[in-house]
């Protein structure tokens, strides 16, 4: 479970640092294109693509790292018998949402058959799109890669520690100096 | 009816910590399917890809990129350096080393966590090695992180300038006054702490000190021109100003300080790639919501029974002022952005309120939310970095949040300090 795990992470990590670096690179060459007065058509549509695929592929990391942004209080405060419930709820709320998604995802690929990008024709809306259904997927994966060990800390009484609170969890202060939490 | 059910669903998921980008889709899918039927669901697709490709935003992965590489070369250790050069030989001159280092960074970087993790790491023990008590370094490195996101570029004011359709450029200006009068308040409470518990000195005033830890920092000066010169000057736009800011920390980071390596830069890439998709995943999915909203005329409706009472603009204000603090204390200050600015942004125009000024309003009320638990992203960070209790530093932090809030009431009631260089520059 644990190499499955760590496969996955690796897979959805290059994923998400080949965008970043290409994102990066298009809009430099976009803005010395620009400036040469040679402005790239399809710059524009290009990155946003690329801005949603870092979205989506982003966010499964995200919820493999347990990272989205929500508020653990309440349930951080429950005793384990009431905690687990709540937590059930919310892993096929959230499971459900993405599966749905998954599913009118790939009905809309089938309606896109035949559509192209304006500034690219080359490059199908199909590919472009396919984000929505595979990102969802990879978010259902990643999340219930993290379900046994959510239930399994949920039900012992000091084991849902609150990472927010220091002194709960192992201290991170090593690592403070590289990390980028959200803005 | 349907807006109430969806507002307490929303408030249920979110309770029982469903993500709020999550909880945002779940209520705006069931609030569809209710009203309109299943036929509308592909529309769930089309509407979560369009939410995610809002080309201004493109700004915030660069932008947090660009903080990342900062992060990990050196560039943070150099500016404390030359702030401690500057400041360091007043009475509780690390102190206030910590709020100045802040400012420079925030010249930067565009968000306060990063802020925070950058300099606090660094800062905090060395405040701790002195004598300065663990509560009050977390408190300076937190409230000031805040501060710094006023000054531009700030990432909560790229969001609010998407979701208000206001210029990010105007409002990048617009905060410059606010940012650097709350530093420099800031500063004299640092002084008043110092002097009241005698907190020591950093350092002899050297000038030849300044001079070279000013050359040794000079590289990293060059990024502020770089990316703020860049976008004041028109000559790139926000985005590209953040490519460049990229490229700019790369090349000094990597070929200058010889600092930067690949496990680091690894590591910045794939945190900054996280932050973006968390933030983006909610621009998505609140899409889902805006249009669910818009074709309700809510915003519209609020407007008009808000006006319908008074059109006093400062009164307005006041409201609107309550208004995000307490959803500040619940929120992240993006989701807040996104969830609440579509919504308030007609009852804004109709009462006459500069959407920038707003803007300035907006980024501080939810500052203000960063330093006050139960959710207070930087506050937290700073603790955590420092290792203290969150109550023993809110304790003091009180003292630096009470600024923020001064700023935040002269911002309000006194438009020309954020609007004064918008109105030279920009007519």
């Amino acid at each position: 479970m644990a190499n499955i795990r760590k496969g996955f992470e690796r897979l959805l990590e290059t994923i998400v640092i080949l965008i970043m670096v290409t994102l990066t690179v298009i809009v430099l060459v976009a803005v010395i294109y620009r400036k040469a007065g040679a402005s790239l058509s399809w710059y524009d549509e290009i990155a946003s693509v690329l801005l949603a695929w870092l979205t989506y592929y982003g966010a499964a990391l995200a919820a493999l790292h347990r990272e989205h942004i929500g508020f653990s209080g309440l349930v951080k405060a429950l005793k384990p018998a009431v905690r687990i419930p709540f937590i059930v709820i919310s892993e096929v709320c959230i499971l459900g949402f993405f599966a749905l998604l998954a599913w009118v995802g790939f009905q809309v690929l089938v309606v896109l058959k035949g559509d192209n990008l304006i500034s690219l024709p080359q490059i199908p809306t199909r590919l472009t799109q396919s984000v929505i259904p595979i990102g969802a997927i990879l978010f259902i994966i990643a999340e219930a890669l993290g379900i046994p060990e959510l239930l399994k800390k949920a039900a012992r009484p000091d084991g849902f520690a609150n990472i927010d609170i220091p002194g709960e969890t192992e201290p991170k202060s090593d690592s403070a100096a590289t990390e980028v939490p959200r803005p | 009816m349907t807006l109430l059910w969806m507002l307490l669903g929303l408030f249920a998921l979110i309770a029982i910590n469903v993500p709020i980008a999550v909880s945002l889709a779940v209520v705006a899918v069931v609030a569809m399917i209710a009203t309109q039927g299943v036929d509308i669901l592909p529309n769930v697709a089309l509407v979560m890809f369009d939410g995610a490709t809002n080309f201004p935003l493109l700004a915030i992965p660069l932008f947090i990129f660009a903080g990342a590489i900062m992060n990990t070369s050196g560039i943070s250790r150099r500016l404390i350096a030359f702030a401690s050069a500057l400041f360091g030989f007043i009475k509780g001159g690390l102190a206030m080393v910590n709020v100045a280092a802040s400012m420079f960074f925030a010249e930067m970087s565009g968000s306060a966590v990063a802020d925070v993790a950058a300099l606090g790491s660094i800062l905090i023990p060395a405040m701790r090695r002195k004598g300065y008590p663990r509560g009050f370094a977390a408190a300076v490195t937190s409230s000031s992180a805040t501060i710094a996101i006023i000054i531009p570029p700030s990432i909560p004011m790229i969001l609010y300038a998407v979701m208000s359709d206001s210029s990010v450029v105007q409002l990048f200006v617009a905060g410059i006054v606010p940012g650097v009068l709350g530093g420099v308040i800031m500063m004299f409470v640092c002084y008043w702490f110092a002097v009241r518990y005698n907190y020591p000195v950093e350092e002899v005033f050297r000038l030849k000190r300044v001079w070279t830890t000013f050359k040794d920092a000079s590289w990293a000066f060059l990024l502020p021109l770089i990316i703020l010169g860049g976008i004041f000057g028109g000559l790139v736009t926000a985005t590209e100003g953040a490519g460049l800011a990229v490229a700019a920390s790369l090349f000094i980071g990597g070929v200058v300080y010889r600092e930067l390596n690949w496990p680091h830069l690894r590591k910045a890439i794939i945190d900054g790639g996280i932050s973006t998709a968390v933030v983006m995943l909610l621009v998505a999915a609140s899409a889902l919501v805006g249009n669910y909203l818009t074709e309700l005329q809510v915003p519209q409706e609020l407007a008009a029974a808000i006006t319908s009472w008074t059109d006093n603009r400062y009164l307005v204000l006041a409201l609107l002022n309550v208004f995000f603090l307490v959803v500040g204390l619940f929120l992240h200050s993006a989701a807040a952005i996104i969830l609440v600015v579509p919504i308030v942004m007609p009852l804004v125009n109709a009462v006459g309120i500069d959407p920038v000024h707003f803007g300035i309003v907006v980024t501080l009320n939810l500052g203000i939310g960063q330093q006050t638990p139960p959710v207070a992203s930087v506050l937290i960070t700073a603790c955590s970095v420092a290792k203290a209790d969150i109550w023993e530093v809110s304790r003091i932090n009180v003292y630096f949040v009470a600024v923020i809030v001064a700023v935040l009431m002269m911002v309000t009631y006194i438009p020309a300090i954020p609007m004064f260089l918008v109105r030279l520059f920009y007519g």
